[in-house]
């Protein structure tokens, strides 16, 4: 296509740190949980201006950068929220250099895929779900599709790396058709493709080669971990060490599991310890470890707490609380009077007893009182 | 179709166009369990109910029986002669009911907690169940006192079985393996390899290791024997956007003939995965609701998973009045469970 894209389909990205996202609010809480925290209570502001001023006002202290932000775009005086303040010509240089790869993409890659279309499987590289994990699968990528090597470092391969993370839900569907054809290719393109959203353009590119492929798709997914455990260890290595020096009876998971029969990396091992917002401070995966702490992945569990499973949190609930449910009243008293003066039994009895035992309770306590004849008022 | 806005909540809420289980359950659906000598579907509820269902051939379903607990129930299992099934929930207690010679269900196992799972250990003749009580204990369901009963370090999350691979999931991310041969000890407790709370639990058809699920979207395959550690790995899956959502594996089931196995999630997606080739099989689309339990029948033709609010997000995102569950069966298509050989490799 030739037409220019409109600017609201584009991803929204953050100005600090050039990270893209699907919608504005999840760019938003980004912002807030990275940018525009407090350092010294973790309390969350909702601009950089305000940050500095509570950290001031609060903690005596100065802010001159912003948290977590590129080293041109630290500066504490522009206004951003969300996609709002971003200046003209960094929303310019962001979306501009997005539409270039995609030019490109489709006439180059096309005849060489085609051509290997058949020959090579996916080998299963890398997919979408290569998340935090992407830089180093480029290396197996490397070795053995150097032909496609070459577009990558063309023009903006960074905007990839972090936007590709976001991009899978539009992906997924069409992978089934790409996977297939794109073998290593598709470790590369891949990147691009959740990279632009220009990148659409590509794909009718490669659905061109879709029919080609048979249906059967294998959509690698782990091999991304494995490479990464290939890595792993000597990261681990390093990390266990200074695990090791943390309590190990500490809650984070690092140090458990790496002094622990020496389990080995998981294949995820740095970007497990990475993912630290939405986890309770419990799991501490910011503190310790921080050698391999891959700050950039953010995390938003969708459950996220640690102190009870989704059962526990439903029972909890006061209606499963109550073992007779149509109990309104939660109890009667009784009351007897005695012949000697001033005396009074009260008996109370709580409805939230099965009205099975509150009757043959009731029952019970008043044959006791029949027994003391000396009262009054007692019901036959 | 005209989009008149851009809710994420799809209307389709049976997007794979599987046969849906009718009568449904009123509410959240917490576990399903196929016989191993028929297609009889169970299916226990937070409406108290333990429901059974005949599975036709062509995929329609019958209702057969239904059982009452007393609070919601949270875990089944049959009894491998497929004429029994165990329910175990929120009234501690677990029921056994011979439903398929029409008898009268009976409490064979009481905990001071919730039930959390059960199962039954068929060359033991005893059922094992797992509660917030912090036990295991196991049953030999003639007599109203357990045969043992094994301590936990928390409460316990998820339990797997496959004689002589018993593990149990505890609260604090610790994972208890049992040798079944020698239940009185703990044959290995490791902690979890992912770092957040576990949330399901299966163990290989082979015995030699197990899957773990955690909330945080990720699944650990972990190998028990230390000289095939190497194997081990841990992959993430039930995302959205890698960095936006997060969603909760609620389920991990082998299949039975192929060895590949199945995911479900918070999100409302079921993927089946090789993992020996490493590799995503089938990935299918996202129901609009989470999909909280799921099984294989006993020949793996048929997978059920259930669509409902699993309570991923609070009791704020639930809404009585319009929250529904539904139970569906897919139909495995040979190519989607048959794991492939890895990719890449091996190939002239």
């Amino acid at each position: 296509m030739g037409k220019k894209k409109k600017r609201a389909v584009e991803k929204v990205f953050c100005y600090y740190c050039d990270r893209e996202f699907d919608d504005e609010k999840i760019l938003v809480q980004h912002q807030k949980a990275k940018h525009f925290k407090c350092h010294v209570c973790h309390k969350k502001l909702s601009t950089a201006s305000g940050m500095t001023i509570h950290v001031l006002q609060v903690h005596k202290e100065s802010v001159t950068k912003v948290p977590n932000a590129k080293p041109d775009r630290e500066s504490t005086e522009i206004e951003i929220f969300g996609m709002q303040g971003v200046p003209p010509e960094i929303l310019a240089a962001h979306y501009g250099e997005e539409e270039d790869p995609s030019a490109k993409m489709p006439k180059v890659e096309a005849p060489p895929l085609v051509g290997t279309t058949v020959t090579q499987n996916p080998l299963g590289v890398g997919f979408p779900p290569a998340y935090g994990a992407v830089p180093p699968v480029f290396n197996p990528a490397l070795s053995v599709r150097p032909p496609m090597w070459p577009m990558l470092p063309r023009g903006p391969q960074q905007p990839w790396f972090p936007p590709q993370q976001h991009l899978s839900i539009p992906v997924p569907p069409a992978v089934p058709t790409l996977a297939p054809q794109l073998q290593q290719p598709l470790f590369p393109i891949q990147n691009m493709i959740p990279g632009t959203s220009a990148g659409m353009g590509l794909q009718p590119a490669f659905q061109v080669a879709a029919p080609m492929p048979p249906p059967a798709v294998s959509q690698p997914l782990f091999p991304i971990a494995t490479s990464t455990v290939v890595s792993g260890p000597t990261n681990n290595g390093s990390s266990s060490g200074l695990v090791n020096a943390n309590n190990p009876a500490g809650l984070a998971g690092v140090s458990g599991t790496a002094t622990n029969q020496g389990l080995q990396p998981y294949a995820s091992g740095p970007d497990t310890r990475g993912p630290s917002t939405g986890a309770p401070p419990e799991i501490a995966n910011k503190a310790p470890t921080p050698a391999n702490q891959l700050g950039t992945s953010e995390v938003y569990l969708v459950w996220d707490d640690e102190a009870m499973s989704m059962e526990e949190r439903r029972m909890s609930l006061a209606k499963y609380q109550v073992h007779d449910e149509t109990s309104q009243v939660s109890h009667f008293s009784l009351c007897f009077l005695s012949n000697a003066p001033f005396s009074v039994i009260y008996c109370t009895v709580d409805f939230n007893v099965a009205s099975k035992i509150r009757y043959n309770l009731l029952d019970q306590i008043y044959a006791l009182v029949r027994k003391l004849d000396f009262l009054e008022n007692v019901p036959p | 179709m005209a989009f008149s806005s851009l809710t994420t909540a799809a209307p389709n809420v049976n997007p794979n166009k599987s046969f849906e289980v009718t009568p449904s359950p009123s509410d959240s659906i917490s576990s399903l369990s196929f016989s191993s000598k028929a297609n009889h579907l169970v299916a226990t509820s937070w409406d108290n109910q333990v429901r059974c269902w005949e599975i036709l051939p062509g995929g329609s379903s019958q209702a057969k029986a239904a059982l009452s607990h007393d609070q919601p129930v949270l875990c089944s299992t049959w009894k491998d002669d497929g004429t029994t099934v165990f329910s175990g929930g929120c009234d501690k207690q677990v029921k056994m009911w011979p439903l398929l010679s029409g008898g009268q269900p009976s409490t064979v196992a009481m905990h001071d907690a919730p039930v959390k799972d059960v199962a039954w250990i068929s060359q033991m003749n005893l059922l094992v169940s797992g509660s917030w009580d912090k036990t295991l204990r196991y049953w030999d369901t003639r007599q109203a006192q357990p045969v043992h009963v094994q301590q936990l370090p928390e409460r316990c999350y998820a339990l797997t079985v496959n004689y002589p691979l018993m593990v149990v999931g505890t609260a604090d991310r610790n994972l208890i393996v049992y040798n079944l041969q020698n239940p009185q000890t703990e044959f290995k407790r490791i902690q979890s390899p992912l770092k957040y709370q576990t949330r399901c639990l299966a163990a290989f058809p082979d015995q030699q290791g197990f899957l773990v699920g955690s909330i945080e979207g990720r699944v650990g395959v972990h190998h028990l024997d230390d000289s095939q550690q190497s194997k081990n790995f841990t992959f993430k899956c039930h995302r959205e956007g890698n960095t936006t959502e997060i969603y909760s594996v609620n389920s991990l089931n082998f299949h039975p003939v192929h060895h590949t196995f199945a995911t479900a999630g918070s999100d409302g997606a079921f993927n089946f995965w090789d993992k020996d080739s490493k590799q995503r099989l089938k990935a299918f689309s996202r129901c609009p609701s989470p999909i909280p339990c799921s099984t294989f029948n006993a020949d793996g033709s048929i997978f059920a998973y259930a669509v409902c609010y699993d309570w991923s997000k609070g009791a704020e995102n639930h809404n009585p009045a319009t929250a529904k569950s539904y139970i569906y069966l897919h139909s495995t298509q040979e190519s989607e469970v048959k794991g492939k050989p890895r990719v890449g490799a091996g190939r002239k």
